[in-house]
């Protein structure tokens, strides 16, 4: 359920490393350039990619970079023959899990790919849970988002009652509305909720 | 007081000793001193008794006389008539009076020459002189040689090439007499009289010799062949006072015939000075003849011209030496210049020769770093199957196990060596300021003889652009792009180079356009691999190396295909990030190559 995605312009590198994966019990998709990759796969999915720097037209930092613009949950682990530290930092800063060494041991990367999926798992969750908050906020009538507003700063039903010149027998049923669908248990979880989103 | 009176005494004593100098009388004369004195002491002691001056005689010959008179060291002259016409002429001697000799009535017909031979020689006229040897006693007298010279110049004769020949036999003039009667020589030419006075004192005797082309004068006592001229003439000098000529010419005009004064000095009378004109005719016929050149004043006539002749060949001379001159500091000029040029071809050869170092270092390096990478890939593929066999191997093959570790161990073995070949290519690149203008025009001069050969007068739009870089790297750089233009438009017909700097956004561009045969799209996407070359001997380092150099300037390195239909080319432009912080050395490219 977590695509492995290679990237390389040479067939036989390509060949040899998703061999050597699927010893270790991995499949992965082989790609010989950028283009191929873009076409191909789904950005918004998890994955991990490994690419290589240097290719033809778009390399590996260009490709990386156009990840990250996309904002797409892929993990990424760059895989160079001869790479420089300037390289390397701007494959860091630009959000790559690691940045190494062709040949990389089978173990190893073994390792790397196990973070690399926790990762993107996240990432991509972090992604669909905020989704989901969104489309539950959006849920809300105007005035149940006006009421969870005050309940997130904390304030008593009576006090909020009085701020909106409501009743306070009102403002509980917009209360017990909006935890409903924001689908928690109470004000806290509430809280938890929204920390993140907010 | 006894000193001062002699010193009065010597004062008054010396001062009309000075007042009397002598007066000088030169006078010319082919005689001995004793002769001259004998002859002319009586005449000027009476003189000098007279107006209580005294004389100093001077016998001089033509060419002391002329000395004496040109260094002011005469005051009266007695000379002949030519002599005397000759100086009022060169040096304005004013003729004071004339000599009436003996045997004359006439003083401006006093002297003549007579032209004496054997009587049985027949000589009928002048052309007949020219068959016969002649003597005569000297050139410069006048009675005698000169007089008849002057008839045979105006017969067109040359007394010294046309005669059969001429002798001069000096003194006394009797000598002449006897030659002719002994026939040693043919003709005579003496002064007249000198024949009448032999035949009268017996010396000679009647009928042996006789006197030819005679000429009848009236008034004259002997035979003549021909003119007749004045006699001796007094002459004052021009710085000779006049007061004193006039005492002296009043002294001299009271001799008279009678007069003892008279007698030994051979004469009647001064009188009044002649018509000198036709003495000036024959000085002229002279003049005219160069036998009778008088040479010394020719010399002085001629020392202007000799002066003139002078500077000119000093000028000459001079210029020759400023040429000379000139000459050598051009040689000068030009050795310096040759040197000059010499350092600067040297100082080009000396760049090339770094250039070619560090292309060499860079394409080691990079030739190291393309060799590795091509068998890295490899490599890597082995070590992934390798490890690929591992994961795939059951307990039980427990062998192959050991053998795949040892494969991989291998492999790893290999991959080391490759890396530590590779650092050890790699060179560390120098940072410092530099002016790119500068670095675009010394790049260009570095590839002058390959632009002259191709005819190619590059483009340049450059504004003022500086950074800090390493010189020789981005040197390289651009070395590597204007070849690549220039090898792609070996066969172009009109070949066209360009090269812009400008600076955009903190960043230094520089661009390289040809209109060459351009790239394909595919070569394009590959342009900065390794090992792909589209020349027969390239490598196909050559744009990988710009890139790299380019990458560690942190800049960009962009090819674009100008290849349409209107037109076909390359451009290829770089950006540099412009730094202006001062030179560091970065020692961390080598390591910087994981």
């Amino acid at each position: 359920m977590c695509n492995i995605y290679l990237v390389d312009d040479d067939q036989d590198v390509l060949d040899s490393l998703s061999w050597m994966l699927g010893g270790l019990g991995l499949s992965t998709l082989s790609y010989l350039d950028a283009e191929q990759f873009l076409t191909a796969v789904d950005l918004n999915k998890p994955g991990v990619a490994i690419l290589d720097i240097q290719m033809p037209n778009m390399d590996g930092l260009a490709l990386l970079n156009h990840l990250k613009q996309c904002n797409s949950p892929l993990s990424v682990i760059m895989l160079t023959g001869h790479g420089t530290i300037s390289m390397a930092v701007q494959a860091i800063q630009n959000g790559a899990l690691d940045f190494i060494e062709k040949p990389v041991d089978g173990d190893k990367l073994s390792q790397l790919l196990q973070v690399a999926k926790l990762q993107t798992l996240e990432s991509f969750n972090r992604q669909d849970h905020a989704k989901e908050v969104k489309q539950r906020v959006a849920s809300l009538t105007p005035r149940e988002h006006e009421v969870m507003l005050h309940v997130l700063e904390g304030k008593l039903n009576k006090v909020i009652a009085a701020e909106l010149k409501i009743a306070q027998r009102t403002i509980e049923l917009h209360r017990q509305k909006v935890l409903l669908k924001m689908q928690v248990g109470n004000a806290t979880e509430l809280a938890n909720l929204m920390s993140n989103f907010l | 007081m006894n000193r001062l009176l002699l010193a009065l005494i010597l004062l008054l004593t010396a001062l009309p000793s000075h007042a009397k100098d002598p007066i000088r009388v030169g006078i010319l004369s082919f005689a001995t001193p004793e002769a001259v004195s004998q002859r002319w002491k009586p005449t000027f002691d009476r003189v000098g008794s007279e107006i209580d001056q005294r004389f100093t005689l001077l016998a001089l010959t033509p060419v002391e006389l002329q000395e004496h008179v040109a260094e002011q060291k005469l005051d009266f002259i007695i000379s002949n008539a030519l002599t005397s016409v000759t100086l009022k002429k060169d040096y304005g001697a004013s003729s004071l009076l004339t000599l009436l000799p003996l045997h004359s009535s006439e003083p401006d017909g006093a002297v003549g020459s007579a032209i004496i031979t054997r009587a049985e020689t027949e000589i009928n006229e002048l052309d007949d002189l020219t068959k016969y040897t002649l003597v005569s006693s000297d050139r410069k007298a006048f009675g005698g040689f000169q007089i008849i010279a002057g008839e045979l110049a105006l017969a067109g004769i040359n007394p010294f090439l046309d005669l059969k020949g001429i002798n001069f036999v000096g003194f006394p003039q009797n000598k002449l007499l006897d030659l002719v009667e002994s026939g040693k020589a043919d003709v005579a030419i003496l002064p007249g009289c000198v024949f009448e006075s032999a035949l009268k004192d017996g010396s000679l005797k009647e009928g042996v010799l006789k006197v030819v082309l005679q000429r009848t004068q009236k008034n004259y006592n002997c035979l003549v062949s021909s003119e007749l001229y004045p006699s001796y003439t007094f002459s004052k000098l021009g710085l000779t006072d006049h007061k004193l000529a006039t005492q002296v010419v009043r002294s001299l005009l009271s001799i008279e015939s009678n007069d003892k004064e008279a007698q030994l000095g051979r004469y009647q009378y001064w009188s009044a000075p002649v018509n000198d004109s036709h003495v000036f005719r024959l000085l002229k016929t002279l003049n005219e003849w160069p036998f009778v050149t008088n040479w010394a004043l020719l010399l002085k006539g001629s020392i202007p011209w000799v002066i003139g002749c002078f500077i000119l060949l000093l000028l000459g001379y001079l210029h020759h030496l400023r040429v000379k001159r000139l000459v050598v500091l051009r040689t000068l000029a030009l050795s310096a210049e040759i040197e000059l040029h010499q350092l600067t071809q040297k100082s080009l050869y000396e760049q090339q020769k770094q250039f070619y170092k560090a292309q060499r270092i860079l394409l080691t390096g990079e030739m190291a770093s393309g060799i590795a990478h091509e068998l890295n890939q490899p490599l890597a593929g082995i070590r992934y199957l390798a490890q690929g066999c591992l994961y795939r191997l059951t307990p039980e093959q427990e062998e192959l196990n050991t053998a795949l570790n040892k494969a991989i161990k291998q492999v790893d073995r290999a991959q080391s060596t490759i890396k530590r070949f590779r650092q050890f290519c790699q060179q560390p690149s120098v940072y410092e300021s530099c002016d790119l203008v500068m670095l675009i025009d010394e790049t260009l001069n570095l590839m002058s003889p390959e632009l002259k050969r191709m005819q190619i007068v590059p483009e340049l739009t450059l504004a003022n652009v500086s950074t800090v870089a390493d010189i020789s790297l981005l040197q390289q750089v651009l070395v590597n792009l204007i070849r690549n233009s220039l090898d792609a438009m070996e066969d172009t017909p009109n070949p066209a180079l360009a090269i812009t700097l400008c600076e955009q956004n903190q960043q230094a561009i520089i661009s390289v356009q040809d209109n060459g045969i351009g790239l394909s799209d595919l070569a394009l996407s590959r342009l900065f691999f390794p090992f792909e070359t589209s020349k027969q001997n390239g490598l196909g380092l050559g744009m990988v190396i710009c890139k790299r150099i380019i990458e560690e300037h942190r800049g960009n390195i962009v090819a674009t295909s100008l290849n349409n239909e209107h037109a076909q080319g390359l451009n290829i432009t770089l950006s540099l990030p412009i730094k202006t912080h001062g030179p560091t050395i970065d020692r961390n490219r080598k390591a910087a190559h994981v």
